[in-house]
């Protein structure tokens, strides 16, 4: 067997070593790179800064243990963001993981933030938790909000949390901003919230979903786009705040690199072996 | 006291070592975790469940609105499944929530995807961007009329048609590997963190002795017809 053929055929699990090592590397030698901000993140990113400052917002959480360390560090930056423009957020999540994952990503906002910034609970963010019905409880939801929950997170009565005082629909709110992990989920809000109560919002989604969002920007239905780890990251960068995000972005680049150089050789070597008339 | 979210991890990394080694063939310490996973899984997601049924349905019962007594009814009866005589008894609730979804989604459907997705494609011919998406929605759309011959004029829209949704393709499979890639770097960052980096390369250790133990001893069953 040639040599060309040797490598063509080469075993699946070495090439999974190869990566594991590319993306090993820069986690244990980080290599920061200057980053590229997208034209999506910017647009996100300004529709955050131009949302008043003590407005009602309302937050999915979609980010489960999967997608946690991919999108999780864009909503830390994102509640961070909203919460030093002294906005009020009402957070819920429509998978039961993701649940869990949102309060984390809660808690890890809150550990950031400078002192002098109001972050309490009840008063300045509210966690209604897991919401179920999936997009008919998205309705239920944007419709009567103490229709489809009457306990927090934590298991507080609505009744009792002071910043649920005013607000109980779609229409109290000035914006959303819906973190859907890879729940595919976008569409839920765009259906129930910026189509019924014209209400602006913006997203994020794992990098494999942005293809299937980016027609939803164009037409100006999502204001904003982050997609995966480097949407997290540019998220990081622009607010000034880096963070986790910023070092796992460089390992994805090693990693496409790494995939592109496959791609590559692989076509490169199965030309030479058609050249020479080899089977 | 021990830290949980130090411990979280450290469970974390060997279950994560054990997922991994699916890619070396099955065997005894992917079932494990992969069973470990389902099973945990399910436990959170039927406790996630409870709670919120406890809280909004059974709770407001409780609280006097005894309107929510027919949801409760009506989940009960999703469990008549159960017993293949019974099943038609579940097919009101499922109608009626397939019903109810489908109502909801197409009433906003038509809006959102149809009508916003239109309006989104009217554009002033006045930049490349612009341009670009233009031509692209029309002659992707026009790709899928299968009611018109392939040839004339129409060839040429059909293959730039077909151009438009080889590139979309390639931008979907691009991201779909990156995507991977960022699943498997968020494991290792928690993986090799500094204080639990030590116990991801011990574990790295035990599993490759357990599976090397195994299949040249066979004393592990699983490895008996391999």
């Amino acid at each position: 067997m040639s040599v060309i053929k040797k490598i063509l055929n080469m075993d699946q699990r070495i090439i999974y070593l190869g990566l594991f090592i590319a993306l090993a590397f820069p986690i244990l030698s980080p290599v920061i790179v200057p980053v590229v901000i997208q034209d999506y993140s910017t647009q996100a990113f300004n529709f955050a800064k131009a949302i008043p400052d003590g407005s009602y917002v309302l937050i999915e959480g979609g980010n489960a243990a999967a997608t946690h360390p991919q999108c999780g560090p864009g909503l830390t930056a994102n509640i961070y963001h909203l919460l030093t423009k002294n906005c009020k957020l009402v957070f819920f999540s429509i998978t039961a993981e993701p649940a869990y994952w949102t309060q984390v990503e809660i808690d890890d906002a809150i550990a950031k933030l400078p002192a002098s910034v109001a972050k309490e609970k009840g008063v300045n963010w509210v966690n209604l938790g897991y919401l179920s019905g999936g997009e008919s409880g998205v309705a239920a939801l944007a419709a009567d909000i103490r229709s489809v929950v009457s306990k927090d997170h934590f298991g507080t009565p609505i009744g009792d949390l002071p910043m649920m005082k005013d607000i109980n629909s779609a229409k109290d709110f000035a914006a959303v901003f819906w973190w859907g992990g890879s729940e595919g989920s976008i569409p839920y809000g765009i259906r129930q919230l910026v189509g019924p109560y014209n209400l602006p919002m913006s997203g994020s989604c794992t990098t494999n979903e942005v293809p299937n969002y980016s027609p939803y920007v164009s037409s100006g239905q999502l204001k904003g786009l982050f997609g995966g780890i480097r949407g997290s990251a540019e998220y990081e960068l622009l607010l000034g705040v880096p963070g986790p995000a910023l070092a796992q972005a460089m390992a994805t680049n090693i990693g496409g690199l790494y995939f592109l150089g496959l791609v590559l050789l692989g076509n490169i070597l199965y030309l030479v072996q058609r050249m020479r008339g080899e089977k | 006291m021990m830290d949980m979210v130090w411990l979280g991890l450290v469970v974390g990394s060997f279950v994560s070592i054990g997922a991994y080694t699916v890619l070396i063939g099955d065997n005894p310490v992917s079932k494990v975790t992969e069973h470990l996973y389902t099973g945990i899984l399910a436990g959170y997601t039927l406790a996630i469940n409870w709670d919120f049924i406890m809280k909004n349905a059974v709770g407001k019962v409780q609280g006097g609105q005894f309107d929510f007594i027919l949801p409760i009814i009506l989940s009960l009866m999703l469990f008549a499944r159960l017993k293949p005589e019974w099943i038609w008894i579940s097919r009101y609730p499922v109608a009626l929530t397939v019903g109810v979804g489908m109502g909801l989604a197409m009433r906003a459907s038509v809006l959102s995807d149809f009508v916003g997705q239109i309006q989104g494609t009217l554009l002033p011919i006045n930049s490349i961007n612009n341009i670009v998406m233009i031509v692209g929605t029309i002659t992707a759309t026009a790709y899928f009329l299968f009611t018109r011959e392939n040839k004339g004029p129409y060839k040429y829209v059909n293959q730039t048609g077909l151009l438009f949704l080889l590139v979309a393709f390639g931008v979907t499979y691009g991201s779909t590997a990156s995507f991977r890639f960022e699943l498997v770097i968020g494991r290792l960052v928690d993986m090799l963190r500094p204080d639990v980096a030590l116990y991801t390369y011990g574990f790295l250790a035990l599993v490759a002795i357990i599976l090397i133990y195994g299949y040249t001893t066979k004393k592990i069953p699983w490895y008996k017809s391999r």
